[in-house]
């Protein structure tokens, strides 16, 4: 018997001849752990959801929640015996019903079980009091897709699919339902798959995270790896977090670029000296050092509120991000020299 | 790939598909059968006219409703003046007048000594009248008959397109410099050409499928052709020839009519970019023209024969005393909710089984069924006795089994089960309509709560359909009320409604009788499209 909460053996997940996802293979350890499931649109993410709802048959492999197979070759339970909840992206309220009544369609299923979430408990937690007695359509996209979100979570289900739970909530509200959503989930230990756009939402909530892209989970990782240690040039230039620049391994903890120079710093996996490598280079990589006799022309600015963002060309014409904290005073504009600090030392080097 | 259940589901909906689907079947084999010699003789002399007199009725009418339809859904979507609210709703009453009531009413105006005579002669005393009043018969009283019955269905699509049409196209034109005529023809005219099509085509299949009146006027059309061949030559196959026939020409027109809603799709209204008119004040002048035109057609579709009969109900009150009204409403009532209650349990059932299913077999079987409100009542009717005939000839008297003739034909049970093929498309259709805005997550979030699919039946689609099959309900009542030719040949011995009463007393030219089971007829169903014009007509 195996120890795991969840397992999805070797599944291939497939909707149309264009969305499929093949041999899937990744693990809940144990219950109330969240996994976030992140990859570009179209990619299959919603199958992956659907599939483990029972909503789609899957083409191989073995979904397994609890020691149950519930989907396989052979198998399908169907969505209403699996106790699985999933909460669509366009919410999908009973529009003849109100927010509610909606709710109470949730909690009725689950009404014999000691340790359910109670309708009034969900209705304060997510700020749905004002709109209770309100039908969907007289409501906002964000509203309903909280209202479908509890109506989710009062079923205290086996597992939890959410899919893209918070894409229509406002933005200031946004972040206070992440917190509100966590702590639900983890005190009522409900294990949850999210899927998201958003890699923020992803890292913040997910105990893991999997990233999909080009038909397959490329990386299963705690979300601190996956942003740090990607384990692909796909899934750095899906973050889109930082440029792979051309590099010559010069020591055990160094390196040498056409573009920066020298950078050193602990190598996370090893390479000979003399290797060619493509060297990852995020953002906050680099620091800013008007003193600095390392000058890269500005190319582009953002302002980002809290930072901003420079683009920097080097000599190769590798165009660089750069952090840089809002209230720095110095501001560089297009055109002008940008100093970087030397030498460059990189916490945990990234090469492929 | 979804998942596919071939459950209780499937088949019922499969069955009831080809259940709806057989007299259609019927008319297409009985194609291949032999006939009597009446068909050559038919063919050589009377097929030709039926052809004409078909093509020549059908061109006059949708010329009239065209003008009638369109006109008056512009007059009333576009500009303001005193009672455009009133005949918003008052020009839909004219459905509640079938169109051999509005001959009867017609005749007995125009007719020698009739009711124009008879005003001509209270007003200014004795004279020659007969001679200066206009005859409503033959092909130009049919004409007139069905245009005024019939332009209902180009007015509520029309003036439902028009309804929808957002100001910003308007204002579009008028940025364009437009002038009003040029944004009509140029802008309005051709966003609303689906409606207008889809409203042409029902006024067609229904011109096409008329019975009573051109029967009333002897006017020899293609169906009054397939109702003497059975009737009058006991050819059932020579009926279903004719039958397949006007079922190739009425097929054509439904094809067109699918065709054209495919494209109104891209007319439809969206939540966004949709911005409400602003209603045009006529100036006085316009402003009377306006009332004028829309005044006459009110009057001459509804009020006209509703005053015509009930002028005679009040001066031959015998005709009133001798009626059995109450038998007339049990029977009535009986066969619209036997009728009701069977087409919408039966659509519910084929409509979920589709969804559930999502098999495009069976997807395509319902669309071919649905065909059967193309068919004329009569050939459904004629399809339907054909094919009960060759089962018991065949498959019933091959087990030695009691015939099943009595049980099907001139009864109640076959009468239904005639209805149930006519009119299956409107219950089937109204209901897929509701299906359509319950998105299909909403299935599946049921599911993922635990509820079955039966639950979800019950639960989730009934509560929210139920304003819907309110109204096709309603639909149902108000087409089986005023329906004729299935009801007089498919009905038990001495099994009356309104409406046959009417024609049995009109076919004997006893007008002023048929007066009041038409006005009842008409007053029943008047109260019936009040209340779907609540659904209907909601801005």
């Amino acid at each position: 018997m195996s120890k795991n909460f969840l397992e999805i053996k070797d599944v291939t997940f497939e909707a149309s001849k264009v969305n499929k996802v093949h041999n899937v293979s990744f693990n809940i350890e144990k219950e109330g752990d969240i996994i976030c499931l992140l990859g570009p649109s179209g990619i299959g993410k919603t199958t992956i959801l659907r599939s483990i709802a029972g909503l789609t048959n899957i083409r191989s492999g073995e979904i397994i929640l609890k020691n149950k197979i519930l989907s396989s070759e052979k198998v399908h339970v169907e969505p209403e015996n699996r106790n699985i909840s999933l909460s669509f992206q366009d919410n999908c309220l009973f529009p003849h019903y109100n927010v509610l009544k909606n709710i109470e369609f949730g909690a009725e299923r689950n009404k014999k079980k000691k340790q359910t979430i109670s309708t009034e408990e969900i209705i304060k937690f997510l700020n749905l009091e004002k709109i209770k007695d309100k039908f969907p359509h007289q409501i906002s996209a964000g509203e309903a897709q909280r209202a479908a979100l509890a109506r989710s979570l009062v079923t205290k289900p086996d597992l939890l699919l959410l899919d893209e739970p918070l894409s229509n909530v406002d933005q200031s509200f946004k972040e206070e339902i992440q917190v509100k959503l966590k702590q639900i989930l983890t005190e009522h230990k409900i294990t949850t798959i999210i899927v998201t756009h958003d890699s923020y939402e992803a890292f913040y909530l997910g105990t893991k995270c999997g990233i999909i892209l080009d038909e397959q989970l490329k990386q299963f990782d705690d979300p601190y790896n996956v942003y740090h240690f990607p384990n692909s040039v796909e899934v750095v230039k899906f973050l889109n977090r930082g440029i792979l620049i051309p590099a010559k391994v010069t020591g055990e903890n160094s390196l040498e670029s056409v573009d920066l120079g020298k950078v050193t710093g602990n190598f996370i996996k090893h390479y000979p000296k003399g290797s060619e490598v493509q060297l990852l280079l995020q953002p906050e990589d680099l620091e800013h050092d008007d003193q600095s006799n390392l000058k890269l022309e500005v190319v582009d600015r953002k302002f980002r509120g809290t930072n901003f963002i420079y683009t920097l060309k080097t000599v190769g014409n590798k165009l660089i991000p750069v952090f840089v904290h809002s209230h720095h005073i110095h501001q560089h504009q297009v055109d002008e020299k940008f100093g970087i600090k030397r030498p460059i030392n990189i916490d945990h080097i990234v090469c492929f | 790939m979804e998942i596919k259940n071939f459950n209780i589901w499937y088949i019922s909906s499969f069955l009831i598909s080809v259940a709806v689907a057989i007299p259609i079947l019927t008319i297409c084999a009985g194609f291949f059968e032999n006939t009597s010699n009446y068909y050559s003789i038919l063919k050589d002399t009377f097929l030709f006219d039926y052809i004409n007199h078909s093509l020549i009725l059908l061109m006059g009418v949708l010329f009239l409703t065209f003008i009638i339809g369109v006109g008056t859904a512009y007059l009333v979507s576009f500009y303001n003046f005193p009672g455009s609210n009133f005949f918003k709703w008052a020009l839909i009453l004219s459905f509640a007048v079938p169109p051999y009531i509005y001959a009867y009413s017609l005749t007995a105006f125009f007719e020698n000594y009739g009711t124009a005579f008879s005003i001509l002669t209270n007003v200014f005393g004795e004279g020659e009248y007969n001679k200066h009043i206009p005859k409503m018969d033959g092909m130009f009283g049919a004409i007139i008959s069905l245009s005024f019955s019939l332009f209902g269905y180009v007015y509520i699509l029309t003036r439902a397109s028009f309804h929808y049409q957002s100001q910003n196209l308007i204002d579009l034109g008028k940025n364009l410099g437009f002038s009003k005529n040029k944004s009509f023809f140029k802008i309005i005219l051709p966003s609303a050409r689906p409606a207008i099509v889809a409203g042409l085509s029902l006024v067609a299949m229904e011109t096409l499928s008329d019975f009573g009146t051109v029967d009333f006027f002897n006017v020899s059309t293609l169906t009054t052709g397939i109702y003497n061949a059975w009737i009058s030559f006991d050819d059932l196959s020579l009926a279903n020839r004719l039958s397949f026939f006007l079922l190739i020409f009425i097929l054509g027109l439904f094809v067109l009519e699918n065709f054209s809603r495919k494209k109104a799709q891209y007319h439809s209204p969206t939540k966004s970019g949709f911005k409400s008119k602003t209603l045009i004040k006529l100036d006085r002048s316009k402003s009377t023209l306006a009332i004028i035109f829309c005044s006459f057609i009110f009057f001459a579709s509804f009020i006209f024969p509703v005053l015509q009969m009930l002028y005679w109900t009040i001066i031959f009150p015998k005709h009133f005393n001798d009626l059995n009204i109450v038998s007339l409403f049990i029977n009535t009532g009986i066969l619209v909710l036997l009728a009701s209650t069977v087409l919408i349990t039966f659509a519910f059932i084929s409509n979920y089984g589709n969804r559930v299913t999502k098999s495009k077999l069976l997807e395509a079987l319902t669309t071919f069924s649905i065909s059967g409100y193309a068919i004329p009542g009569v050939i459904l009717a004629v399809a339907f006795i054909s094919f009960v005939a060759w089962f018991d000839n065949t498959v019933v008297q091959y087990f030695g089994f009691k015939t099943i003739k009595t049980i099907f034909i001139g009864s109640i049970l076959g009468l239904i089960s005639v209805y149930f093929v006519r009119f299956y498309s409107l219950a089937c259709n109204g209901i897929k309509s509701g299906y359509l805005k319950i998105n299909y997550s909403i299935d599946e979030s049921a599911y993922l709560l635990g509820y079955s699919k039966f639950k979800t039946f019950k639960n989730i689609h009934f509560p929210y359909l139920r304003n819907s099959i309110l109204l096709i309900g309603l639909i149902i009542a108000i087409e089986i009320i005023k329906e004729l030719p299935i009801t007089l040949i498919m009905r038990p011995f001495n099994f009356e409604t309104f409406a046959t009463t009417a024609y049995i007393y009109a076919s004997q030219d006893l007008l002023e009788a048929a007066a009041v089971p038409s006005l009842f007829l008409i007053l029943i169903t008047s109260t019936f499209i009040l209340i779907t014009s609540r659904y209907t007509l909601r801005d």
